[in-house]
């Protein structure tokens, strides 16, 4: 029996139990589901009545089942009609189909109302009204429906979603940004052939770095769509940027003869840029902070195979991450802090292919997450289950997404080439 | 008169004419014996080049196979050096890879020491008593003690993380660790913005762990505080310190670094 109707027939059982007692006890007993994370419960968006009726149930749909924290329910229309017929929610047929929770949406001039059912109290439990641009299925229109579907989950499950955010990406040099949902895949200007973009804390500006004799680090405005550029400098290759997770620093490595150091620039570029690693000739990059920003991990050669190691974010008290035996030739790369502070995502070559990994920052265990072709680069999602990573599994380079819970995967992107994944924040309206 | 005048001149003539002919049958000898002469010494220098020839012909073997020789053994020379320097820098690296799996293996035994320590019974620490140590421990131990106070520096719990320290330097003085929760301390009053606190800690453990890998960290930090607090030249002081008595330290390296970018 699934266990929400199991907690529901035993809120009812206390319920009769406790009824005779109710009338002396003043103490309010509330009755109700509550979100349980290792029990997914059902949802259930009903149709939707106008022109973009369709389109916004689909999406809200699609971005909660790719939430991974609620199992949608798709009724077939003709069932689907009926469940809301004449005005009122048919509770015992939607608890017959393993709903728990309801989706009611409507139109209004200024956008979408929605109110979510509780199945188990028979009542409304949410209610909020969303604008929408007037302009339909446009990037703006959508970003704000993929806002609509984070806040139902925050509802249902006490986390915002992550369908309000994009993933920047390159393909063929190109810095290019996709929707969480895999839509509305397009290009940014760029300032020559890019590598490893990267958000910064409020998702309004990106940075990459180019490569070749002029290679930079570019910061790239979404708003405005203006760039600048530092780091230039003679048989010097710019590499990994990051931002700080106040936004008011940059850290990337800067790479010459004698190997690669990392270096640190306040975001205003009004003071020179400090090193704060010591390679002695050793490559030291990657980048990624903690979540508090007082620790970075990067990865170093330092001790003859790469490594993750962490540090201060002064440069000090810098320590070997990653467990290997001695004389373990397989490397391990490309750290990304997990949101959560508890993890960091990497990718380790095993028997000649990377796969990706996570390890624990108390313990140092580490798991193994992917093992389905080459998978590398991961770069968490804002509420630190979900990994975006380079696959080859289809048989081409994509982007695909995988719940660190569950080990569910999806394809995000559908065209060969892309790689060097980074999930944005949570993008404000 | 016209006759004497005749046979002197007659006489002068053919003393002239003889005095020609005689000439000129004595050149013709002297040109071929300055001939032959000339011819033997032509012979005698020709022989003598030949033979300079041969000589420098020689000399210029010699040294061309010594400098074949001078090739042959920098490039034995160029080719152990490289073996030696390759050798050396593989050393290097493997004696960093003992050190860093050497420190792993440390940070590990850390925790498992700290995790005996909370599953022992109560009084009971699996870190035997440090010499000097008085007091007989009655709550966790040393180990346990760090890697909580570890937890709750991480945590940003950064009041409850100095409290932790502060146990431990006061009921295990002599830890292993003591120099690393000393400096947490520091850094726990820094995070805590109270930059004075934090200074002096810094300062501490410079005078108390003199030789410890926290020493330089300290001072570092200390400077970096000055930075921040607008003392560009007490700062500069201190990362010249740093460069001067801890050399070797990363600290020093980044302290170099930092010099150069302090106006």
């Amino acid at each position: 029996m699934p266990r929400l109707a199991v907690t529901a027939l035993a809120a009812l059982a206390v319920l009769a139990s406790s009824a005779p007692l109710a009338a002396q006890d003043t103490t309010a007993v509330r009755i109700g589901i509550r979100y349980d994370p290792s029990q997914r419960p059902g949802v259930l968006v009903l149709p939707i009545a106008g022109v973009v009726g369709d389109s916004l149930r689909i999406i809200i749909q699609r971005d909660l089942d790719y939430g991974d924290r609620v199992v949608v329910i798709t009724p077939d229309a003709a069932l689907a009609a009926t469940l809301a017929a004449g005005g009122s929610i048919n509770y015992p047929l939607l608890a017959k189909l393993g709903a728990s929770r309801v989706v009611q949406g409507t139109m209004t001039p200024r956008g979408l109302h929605v109110a979510l059912h509780d199945v188990a109290k028979a009542q409304v439990t949410d209610v909020a009204e969303f604008p929408l641009p007037i302009a339909q299925n446009t990037r703006d229109w959508r970003a704000a429906v993929h806002g609509v579907s984070d806040q139902v989950e925050a509802w249902i499950s006490g986390t915002q979603g992550i369908a309000r955010t994009r993933v920047a990406f390159i393909r063929g040099s190109v810095v290019r940004m996709i929707d969480s949902d895999g839509e509305d895949d397009q290009a940014i200007p760029m300032l020559g052939e890019a590598m490893s973009p990267a958000w910064s804390p409020s998702g309004a500006q990106l940075l990459y770095t180019t490569f070749g004799v002029n290679s930079r680090v570019v910061l790239h405005d979404l708003t405005t769509g203006r760039a600048r550029a530092f780091g230039q400098a003679s048989n010097t290759t710019n590499l990994t940027a990051t931002f700080s997770p106040d936004g008011s620093s940059i850290v990337w490595a800067a790479a010459g003869e004698n190997g690669s150091d990392l270096f640190l620039m306040p975001v205003s570029l009004d003071a020179p840029a400090r090193r704060i690693t010591v390679g002695r000739g050793t490559d030291n990059v990657q980048p990624t902070f903690s979540p508090d920003g007082r620790r970075l991990a990067f990865m170093s050669s330092r001790a003859g195979h790469p490594e993750i190691y962490i540090m201060d974010a002064d440069g000090t008290n810098t320590d070997l991450l990653t467990v290997s035996d001695f004389g373990d030739q397989n490397y391990r790369s490309s750290p990304e802090w997990s949101p959560d502070d508890r993890q960091v995502a990497f990718q380790s070559r095993i028997s000649g292919k990377f796969q990706v990994l996570v390890i624990g920052l108390r313990d140092r265990t580490s798991k193994l997450l992917t093992s389905d072709g080459e998978n590398k680069d991961p770069s968490w999602s804002p509420d630190g289950r979900h990994l975006v990573f380079t696959s080859n599994r289809s048989g081409t380079s994509q982007l695909w997404i995988l719940d660190t819970e569950t080990g569910r995967t999806r394809q995000l992107t559908h065209t060969a080439g892309s790689r060097l994944a980074s999930w944005s924040p949570r993008l404000k309206p | 008169m016209s006759t004497r005048v005749a046979r002197r001149a007659l006489l002068s003539l053919a003393l002239a004419v003889s005095a020609t002919i005689g000439g000129c049958v004595a050149s013709k000898g002297d040109i071929r014996l300055l001939q032959d002469e000339l011819r033997s010494m032509q012979a005698v220098s020709a022989r003598a080049d030949t033979v300079r020839r041969a000589q420098a012909d020689s000399a210029l073997r010699a040294l061309s196979v010594a400098q074949d020789s001078m090739r042959a053994l920098s490039a034995r020379f160029g080719n152990f050096q490289a073996a030696t320097s390759g050798e050396l820098y593989d050393m290097a690296r493997q004696l960093l890879t003992i050190q860093e799996q050497t420190g792993l293996s440390q940070r590990r035994l850390q925790e498992l020491r700290a995790t005996l320590e909370e599953k022992a019974p109560p009084g009971v620490t699996a870190t035997p008593p440090m010499p000097g140590d008085s007091t007989k421990p009655a709550g966790p131990g040393p180990a346990q003690l760090f890697q909580v106070s570890v937890d709750q520096m991480r945590r940003g719990s950064f009041g409850v993380a100095r409290s932790g320290f502060d146990e431990l330097l006061t009921r295990f003085p002599r830890f292993e660790d003591a120099p690393a929760a000393q400096l947490y301390v520091g850094q726990a009053y820094a995070e805590e913005k109270n930059a004075t606190a934090a200074d002096s800690v810094y300062l501490l453990v410079v005078q108390r762990y003199a030789t410890s890998a926290e020493a330089p960290k300290a001072l570092y930090k200390y400077a970096l505080s000055q930075l921040a607090q607008k003392k560009p030249d007490l700062a500069k002081q201190v990362l010249q310190r740093v460069i001067r008595e801890y050399p070797r330290s990363d600290e020093a390296d980044l302290a170099r670094a930092r010099l150069g970018t302090i106006k």
